[in-house]
């Protein structure tokens, strides 16, 4: 997985490079958004980690040129901005994600692999997190490369998780995943299904409770 | 909140309706007073006038009556015309004396006043009139010279004036009287009048007082009357240069946060990777501290710009809007989800629909702040819980922890000390606590720190004004 970052100031830029190249991507690097336009034409990316304080053009610009042009790489906007209106702002562009300096390292990792994973899952069937393998056109599940036997309701709380790895799911929006037209199911349901889910996936993936708002699946490597 | 008591207003020209109120009564009141001495004098005159001609004629109808040997009779044998004019009017009787040239009583009463010295029958005027007193009493008198047959006479006829007074001070009953109930009408009239006339500049002093800090807004000039029109622009112009002051410091401290994160950044990151590197690791610990320390200092330059940026947000009211607490909440708990998970500690919310106006980045700190709190004074195995909802029409936020809580005789000795903690820099807790105290601040809202549920842990709960809007 190849990942450009755009940063114009050097130790930002060096650590990020760093750390994304020890949790496993292809780094390249460049200082301004003109660079940044060169190296998008020349090189096939999954991802840009973007700053918005960039010399000349700014981030932002970057992000509306490149959605203008119709691409649609995934785009992780860091800023040592945190005002709301520069949220939304980068948000309604077109970015995919928003971080604020400073940072810690594996968040970043964790956000650059679930931005990727999102956008893999629309294109291919397939979704991995950790040691778990989602096929989303045959809807099966392998746990340590071997098949793991999953109920239909079972399969769409996991799906619904895993396609939002890292991010809080609602409650009831995974009693909607599993309620037909004729069925009437408490949210209890949701619980007890999470807790078979536990138990089946074992500690290859946690599943954390969000009491009140709902459930959250990790990435063990995060 | 305890407030500072309101300063004594300052004694002096304090009220612009008093001012013209004695400007104008205390003449007014002069005008009437004078007014009423002319009325007094002028129809006192007349009476007089009236009064003497009576005590002439009394005086002439007696010198028709006169003849050399008639003197005798007087009073006694008076014709009946003669007495009957004698008798005086209202029961005021007439006085007579008739005096030879010498001034020798040739008739009536001895006590009345002799004439003056070489009153005569040429004598101007004739008959003269003197005000006297007849035993005691004040009284008129008129003289009358003619000549009789025996030579030069006076008729002396007195009038006590005691009861002349009551008419005239009838009259002048009624004249007061009048002159006091339009002195009445007029002092009424003139405070209607003043209040009407000042009625403009009271809408603009309430228009002002109803102001929040945060209304910098131009005032209407065209709606105000000409005189005070200056006035108004000058202070159109004062709260534009205010609003220039406030949105020049938030871009301010929107660039001195990026002059300071990026490096901040930049030295953290940099120290998170040589704390992994197995060529450091026998000064894994010192690049730990150093790395603990760079965290201080980002949360500590953090916590202080915010501080500045809710102080400067507080004068732009344009930054209001609505702000979803449900959503808050959901987004915050997301946030401090990792830090709550590697601490065994439970987050949850119990979060209703609930919209507030408000500036969404400064909301979000606040319910950081009291988290970060929380998580902090929780110990691992409990539980930290975000709500939001309304009661009797406001909304509020909580923040509930079950940690060991804040003994309650040093809630009060907290919340001092959270007030002041912004200028003695108690970094971590005391700071926190102050920004939640000034975003609170900025949105009219209630700070309370409380016991949670079954006496245990603390509860701070933030208290919304209600909502004007129905719909909110």
């Amino acid at each position: 997985m190849r990942i450009l970052i755009v940063e114009d100031d050097e130790l930002v830029a060096d650590a990020l490079k760093r750390g994304l190249a020890q949790a496993g991507f292809a780094v390249d690097r460049v200082g301004t958004a003109e660079q940044a336009d060169e190296a998008l034409a020349r090189d096939e990316f999954d991802l840009a980690v973007v700053d918005i304080g960039l010399p000349r053009t700014d981030g932002l610009a970057l992000v509306r040129r490149l959605r203008h042009a119709g691409n649609d790489l995934p785009v992780l906007i860091i800023t040592a901005r945190d005002a709301l209106a520069d949220r939304v702002d980068a948000l309604d562009l077109g970015a995919d994600d928003y971080m604020t300096k400073p940072f810690e390292l594996p968040e970043v990792a964790a956000r650059c692999r679930a931005l990727i994973r999102r956008t893999r899952s629309a294109t291919s069937a397939q979704l991995t997190i950790g040691a778990v393998a989602l096929d989303l056109a045959s809807r099966t599940v392998q746990l340590h490369g071997h098949a793991l036997d999953v109920t239909r309701r079972e399969w769409s709380i996991l799906e619904c998780l895993a396609l939002d790895t890292g991010r809080v799911v609602g409650k009831e929006r995974l009693l909607r995943a599993i309620a037909g037209w004729d069925e009437e199911l408490t949210p209890n349901a949701v619980e007890v299904y999470v807790s078979r889910l536990r138990a089946k996936l074992g500690d290859a993936v946690a599943i954390h409770t969000v009491r009140g708002l709902g459930y959250r699946l990790d990435d063990p490597a995060a | 909140m305890t407030r500072q008591p309101e300063p004594e207003p300052e004694p002096g020209p304090a009220s612009l309706g008093r001012r013209l109120l004695v400007l104008l009564l205390a003449p007014l009141a002069v005008l009437l007073i004078a007014g009423l001495l002319f009325d007094y004098i002028s129809s006192v005159g007349p009476v007089r006038g009236a009064f003497d001609r009576t005590l002439g004629d009394a005086a002439l109808v007696v010198a028709a009556y006169l003849r050399p040997g008639s003197l005798e009779k007087i009073p006694g044998e008076l014709p009946p015309e003669v007495s009957a004019t004698l008798r005086g009017t209202e029961g005021r009787a007439l006085r007579l004396a008739v005096r030879d040239g010498t001034g020798k009583l040739l008739a009536g009463e001895q006590d009345l006043p002799l004439p003056p010295a070489g009153f005569t029958t040429r004598s101007r005027p004739n008959p003269a009139f003197a005000d006297t007193l007849l035993a005691g009493d004040p009284a008129r008198v008129v003289w009358y010279a003619l000549a009789l047959g025996s030579g030069p006479t006076t008729i002396t006829v007195a009038e006590s004036t005691r009861g002349r007074d009551r008419p005239a001070r009838e009259f002048l009953t009624v004249t007061m009287f009048v002159d006091v109930l339009q002195l009445i009408a007029i002092l009424l009239l003139v405070i209607l009048a003043v209040r009407r006339g000042l009625k403009p500049l009271l809408a603009l002093r309430d228009q002002l007082a109803a102001r929040s800090a945060s209304e910098l807004e131009p005032l209407d000039e065209r709606s105000v009357p000409v005189e005070v029109r200056t006035l108004v622009a000058s202070l159109n112009a004062l709260f534009a240069r205010m609003r220039a002051t406030a949105e020049a410091q938030q871009k301010f401290v929107a660039d001195a946060a990026h002059q300071m994160r990026t490096p901040l950044a930049g030295i953290q990151a940099q120290l998170e990777l040589l704390e992994r590197d197995p060529q450091a690791a026998p000064v894994r610990d010192r690049i730990h501290a150093v790395g603990e320390g760079i965290r201080r200092l980002a949360h500590a330059a953090h916590q202080l710009l915010t501080l500045a940026r809710a102080d400067s947000a507080a004068t732009l009211e344009r930054d209001f809007r609505t702000v979803d607490l449900r959503q808050l909440i959901e987004e915050t708990v997301t946030a401090q989800l990792d830090r709550a998970l590697a601490k065994h500690i439970d987050l949850g919310a119990e979060a209703e629909p609930t919209t507030v106006t408000g500036i969404d980045w400064l909301l979000r700190e606040l319910l950081n702040n009291l988290v970060d709190n929380a998580l902090n004074y929780t110990p691992p195995g409990g539980a930290v819980t975000l709500r939001c909802g309304s009661s009797a029409g406001a909304a509020f936020l909580e923040v509930e922890d079950d940690g060991p809580g804040i003994a309650e005789t040093e809630r009060p000795m907290i919340t001092e000390r959270f007030r002041r903690a912004a200028g003695t820099a108690g970094i971590g807790t005391g700071l926190g606590l102050a920004i939640v105290s000034d975003i609170a601040r900025v949105h009219a809202a209630s700070l309370s720190l409380d016991a949670g549920a079954a006496g245990r842990g603390t509860r701070a709960r933030i208290e919304f004004p209600p909502r004007t809007d129905p719909n909110g």
